[in-house]
């Protein structure tokens, strides 16, 4: 068996859904290929049976004939041996192809929704993209793990079509036209139930995003109450979906029925023919059975081959799924030009907004959706004008602009894991004990019972808003970009504190530029230099204390001063 | 990686809660299960028909003599009637599977409402989310087939045996070779399965956790540039779950092989033993063939039965995994089934008296976030309470909303315990907002009425506007899909939702939890004068680490390192001069 994970693969065929599965099963041929081979070993040793068995009747029975009753009923015990081993191939065969498909496919999501990044939230939920991940790789594992069986029911088929022939070509006859029959009666079938089971899926999905809406709300939930109401929502959704259940049932029963009705008319054709041709003398008593034990074991195949054709087109719509999320372009196309080394100047021409590089500058917005979309411009987070050395940003790779400039968040996420790696985007460890310093989070480790080995979980909830501001911080001071920009870092952090942080920010940036997005007073105060932005554009630049007067700075900070 | 961490996760319910589980469900569904159970014999015994007849028409046909025409037509009465019997029995099933299924996972989704916070955040919410999800799935994939294909099967395979007896007490004799093998295999099996496939499960909770962890903090991996690490994380998780495959792919190479060929021993059993048999004149020759008809034809059960023990056993992993939310539940912890509107109990006018009195909490044993707080609140007073970042203010006001109980000491309301009040009667009394903004998936209004089934549109649009947030909404419509899948709203915009339910849910106590710290400084004064004027005469409790909430208050209590340090009025604080006086100064300084 192969060994997982295996390296990643970056050149899927993502074309179209049928291509992304055929990508996929190219890349596991060996097993599959091996799967099917035992699987039709498994099938044909199992299809020998009823003809050893009707050989044990002729020869053993009728022609009483102890020696050969014992010859073929050993026959038999070792037809047995072979497909228990056979199957057990089959079995590791498939699982390898079915959990290399799904690792694989999870690997590419994943790496797909870290290249993506900002990109993500605006064109997928993360229920969409975990329903991918998580449901989706399992029915392409499936399809491609039902391969090996789907072969096996096909050739079998042709296999005791043959034993038939020889045997009897009207009998024969009768079960060549009669499989092809059934299976086309099978396949119409099929075919409303798979939209039924479509619908079925929509439903069941939607109801899922709702639930786990309900799990990553509870925090909202319990504070305000709702938990009935979204009890209640959830109860319909739920009978809706107990509803399509039920209408599916109603195809799915129709479909066994003909299952059985099926296969049950071919034998009773069989037993009629064979019991006239047994009068006859043209047949033996044993064949007879022989072709009994066929007419019941051919619905076997038959159903894993309308079951092959189901999983196939699960697979195929989850494929579609997957294909759809890989597709996705980042929505900002990276560009060719290089950037000059050394500090550079920031300028964003719609804001008429310089950043001088070594500076530290705090930018004072009206309001916080124009402080968010500026901070976004100088990252290129979004289409924009910003220059950067004189170089349009949305010209420059985008590898690039993210070694250099970096924006920070109130939305950032804090990732499980020990928080000695997670603070530590950069790999550059010695820097941490610096910026917890920096950052005032030195208590915070403090308070943890195995300090900086304190694995983060769930987003860090467990840790307060301020806390989680300061830890943002510190991370984002480590990753030590020649750009920071911050967007409000301390709006969840005391006075105290906050006075604190402004003072060791500035000395932990020295030479580097910073950027801090702010109203406060305090943060403010310890910049070089403050910009203060109405309506998307700077309309006064000075320092705090000389801006203090100016009349379209004082509402934007004023909620301290009135107080 | 850490593979070994004691992550802490929700709690599994135990293989006795799940057989409990099974047999209330059973009971409660007596008459549907007994009938589909009738419908599966029926179709079970006219499949039997045709081999009987088939092996009687051999002996005769042998003989030289036989009407097959007859024969033939009954076994095509008997083959109609099994499919028609089937597709009955098929479609009894899967509307008792839906219901049941409908039941177990409404009542999960209501377990996971009521289950402590602190609980889920220690768990992390992966774990809920793959509850939610893949073992919801699995579930619904046991119920909707391995439950009526294990009733068809166990009912066929009763029926077969019976049927095999009739036939010849003596021929059924040799089919019991397999039973001892089959038996010790599967207890064997079926013994490591659980904890296995209960493994297999955790694994895949971790993926949906790295997955999340991505997904949701995609930009943040963009800008930090830490794709790697999250490619990592992956590969880690796949080396974990593909460990527990190999261990439930090893348990099944044991198994399954055994099954294969303790199905064909009886057949070659029966065959020999049977042939020796009627050599000796002990059966006849019909009997002998319809035996080793039987025998071959029951495998397919037995093989469907023995399959879905597996699948019976992860259904049953995942039922124990849904089951065990509730096992996390607080003991009497129920929800607020009350119907929409009337019911909500009206709190009594003028209360709202807050005590804690020796209050303390520690989410770790040992570390104390508060320790020995006591602080009474008059109804209708505002209290801030102020304090370094990490003072334990978030920890009172979620002490205060009852959402966690105190470690030590009590939190009353008016005299009422709040740890032991109902939840709808808690939510009738206090209420909390905090600054996290989650817009739940669906429309506007649907984001809103939570917090008060029974309001008018008019009321709602009221609310709205009195919180500056009348314009937006207005030019959305509150018939607008929101969250997951809808229109993207601003945090600001979130915020002035959160605080719109809260003015909608008029609780006694409300908690503000810097609640407005996401509004612009200007819209967030005016926000909370507008608050306080819908909620006048309520009892309020602000956490704020801007100053002028606190100014604004009755009250402040300044909170350090889990004790209150000091309280009283602003300008007797200010007078005072303590710590509070010195943050007044730093903050204008």
């Amino acid at each position: 068996m192969r060994n997982f994970p295996e390296p990643p693969v970056v050149t899927p065929d993502c074309r179209s859904s049928l291509r992304y599965l055929c990508w996929l099963a190219s890349g596991f041929r060996t097993p599959i290929l091996l799967g099917a081979v035992a699987g039709i070993a498994c099938t044909v040793a199992q299809a020998l049976i009823p003809a050893a068995l009707g050989e044990a009747i002729d020869a053993g029975i009728v022609g009483r004939d102890r020696p050969a009753l014992l010859w073929w009923g050993g026959v038999i015990l070792v037809l047995g041996v072979v497909q228990a081993l056979t199957g057990l191939g089959q079995d590791r065969c498939g699982l390898t192809a079915s959990l290399g498909a799904a690792y694989r496919t999870l690997q590419l999501v994943t790496a797909q929704a870290a290249r993506l990044g900002g990109t993500l939230r605006t064109v997928a939920s993360t229920g969409e993209v975990v329903s991918v991940g998580v449901a989706d790789i399992t029915q392409l594992g499936a399809a491609l793990e039902t391969t090996g069986r789907f072969a096996g029911a096909v050739v079998v088929i042709v296999v005791v079509a043959g034993i038939m022939l020889s045997a009897s070509w009207q009998l024969g006859l009768v079960v060549l036209v009669g499989v092809p029959a059934m299976l086309w009666a099978v396949g119409l079938l099929l075919r409303p139930l798979h939209g039924r089971q479509q619908h079925l899926r929509d439903q069941q999905a939607e109801l899922t995003i709702h639930a786990v809406d309900i799990s990553s709300g509870l925090r909202v939930l319990r504070g305000i109450g709702g938990e009935a109401e979204f009890s209640r929502r959830y109860r319909r959704m739920s009978q809706r979906v107990r509803g399509a259940g039920v209408r599916v049932a109603g195809v799915e029963a129709a479909l066994d029925a003909a299952k059985t009705l099926l296969p049950g008319l071919l034998l009773v054709a069989v037993v009629w023919l064979g019991a006239e041709s047994v009068l006859d003398g043209r047949l033996s008593v044993g064949q007879l059975v022989a072709f009994y034990g066929y007419a019941v074991f051919l619905a076997t195949p038959l159903r894993r081959v309308a079951d092959g054709a189901d999983q196939f087109t699960r697979g195929n719509v989850a494929a579609a799924r997957v294909v759809r999320l890989l597709n996705i372009e980042p929505e900002h196309a990276s560009g060719t030009t290089a950037l000059p080394d050394g500090p550079l100047e920031l300028v964003d021409p719609d804001a008429g907004l310089t950043i001088q590089p070594g500076r530290f500058v705090a930018v004072a917005c009206a309001t916080p959706s124009d402080a968010a979309l500026l901070a976004d411009r100088l990252g290129r987070h979004t289409g924009t004008a910003v220059t950067f050395g004189g170089v349009p940003l949305r010209d420059v790779p985008l590898e690039q602009v993210r070694a250099r400039i970096l924006v920070t968040t109130n939305e950032d996420r804090l990732f499980a894991g020990p928080l000695r790696t997670e603070l530590d985007p950069a790999d550059r460890p010695d820097g941490l004990p610096a910026v917890l310093e920096a950052s005032s989070s030195r208590d915070i480790i403090e308070a943890l019972p195995d300090g900086l080995d304190q694995a983060v979980v769930g987003a860090g909830q467990e840790f307060s808003g301020g806390q989680r501001q300061r830890l943002r911080l510190a991370r984002a001071l480590n990753a030590d970009p020649e750009v920071l920009v911050l967007v409000d870092p301390t709006s969840a952090v005391d006075a105290h504190t906050e006075a604190r942080i402004a003072e060791r920010l500035r000395q932990a940036r020295a030479g580097r530029t910073t950027v801090v997005f702010t109203t406060s007073p305090i943060m403010l105060n310890a910049a070089d230099r403050v910009a203060v932005v109405v309506d998307g554009r700077v309309v006064a630049e000075g320092a705090h204390q000389g801006l203090r007067g100016d009349a379209r700075y004082r509402p934007i900070i004023a909620r301290e001063d009135e107080a | 990686m850490n593979t070994g961490d004691p992550v802490p996760t929700l709690p599994v319910a135990s293989a006795r809660e799940v057989r409990a589980q099974a047999r209330r469900l059973a009971v409660q569904h007596r008459g549907a299960l007994l009938g589909a159970l009738a419908l599966h014999a029926c179709t079970a015994a006219s499949g039997l028909v045709a081999p009987r007849l088939l092996g009687d028409l051999i002996g005769e046909v042998s003989r030289g003599a036989a009407d097959v025409t007859h024969a033939v037509v009954l076994i095509l009465v008997f083959v109609m009637a099994q499919a028609v019997l089937l597709a009955a029995a098929v479609y009894a099933s899967a509307r008792l599977g839906e219901s049941v299924l409908a039941e177990l996972r409404e009542e999960f989704v209501d377990n996971v409402l009521a289950l402590p916070l602190a609980t889920v955040e220690r768990a992390g919410t992966g774990d809920l989310v793959n509850r939610t999800t893949r073992d919801v799935d699995l579930l619904s994939r046991a119920v909707r087939q391995a439950v009526p294909d294990t009733l068809f099967a166990g009912t066929t395979i009763v029926l077969t045996v019976g049927a095999l007896i009739l036939v010849d007490p003596l021929l059924a004799l040799p089919c019991l070779v397999a039973v001892p093998v089959l038996w010790a295999a599967t207890r064997w099996y079926l013994r490591r399965a659980r904890d296995g496939y209960l493994r297999q499960s955790a694994s895949y909770a971790r993926i949906t956790d790295g997955l999340t962890d991505t997904a949701e903090g995609a930009r943040t991996v963009e800008a930090l540039r830490i794709a790697h690490r999250r490619t990592a994380r992956a590969d880690a998780d796949i080396a974990e779950s593909y460990q527990a495959e190999r261990y439930t792919l090893h348990l099944r190479s044991v198994f399954l092989p055994i099954c294969d060929v303790a199905y064909v021993l009886p057949v070659a059993a029966t065959l020999v033993l049977g042939g020796v048999f009627y050599l000796d004149g002990l059966v006849t020759l019909a009997a002998v063939t319809t035996a080793t008809l039987y025998v071959q034809q029951v495998i397919v059960p037995v093989d469907i039965l023995l399959y879905w023990m597996n699948e019976l056993q992860i259904g049953g992993a995942s039922l124990a995994r849904t089951l065990g939310v509730r096992g996390a539940a607080p003991a009497g912890a129920s929800l607020p089934v009350a119907p929409a509107g009337a019911s909500v109990p009206v709190a009594p006018a003028g209360g709202g008296g807050v005590t804690l009195d020796g209050v303390s909490f520690a989410y770790r044993a040992g570390h104390d976030v508060l320790r020995d707080v006591t602080l009474h609140v008059e109804p209708g007073e505002r209290l801030a309470v102020v304090g370094p970042t990490g003072a334990g203010k978030s920890t009172l006001g979620r002490l205060v909303a009852g959402i966690a109980p105190p470690t030590s000491g009590t939190v009353t309301i008016d005299g009422a315990v709040l740890a032991d009040l109902p939840l709808a009667d808690l939510r009738s009394r206090v209420a909390l907002v905090t600054q996290e903004h989650h817009v739940f998936a669906g429309t506007l209004r649907e984001n809103l009425v939570m917090a008060k089934p029974s309001a008018t549109d008019e009321e709602l649009e009221k609310t709205l506007k009195a919180l500056d947030a009348g314009d937006w909404v207005a030019g959305l419509g509150l018939d607008a899909a929101v969250g997951a899948g809808g229109v993207a709203l601003s945090p600001a915009q979130a915020q002035q939702l959160a605080l719109a339910r809260l003015a909608l849910a008029d609780p006694q106590v409300l908690v503000l939890d810097e609640a407005t710290s996401l509004l612009a400084p200007r819209t967030a004064r005016h926000v909370e004068r507008s608050l306080s004027a819908v909620l006048a005469g309520r009892t309020v409790i602000a956490i704020a680490h801007r100053l002028h909430t606190a100014h604004d208050a009755d009250r402040i209590a300044v909170l350090q390192e889990g004790r209150v340090v000091e309280l009283g009025s602003h300008d007797e604080l200010v007078r005072a001069g303590g710590v509070y006086a010195a943050l007044w100064r730093s903050w204008h300084g």
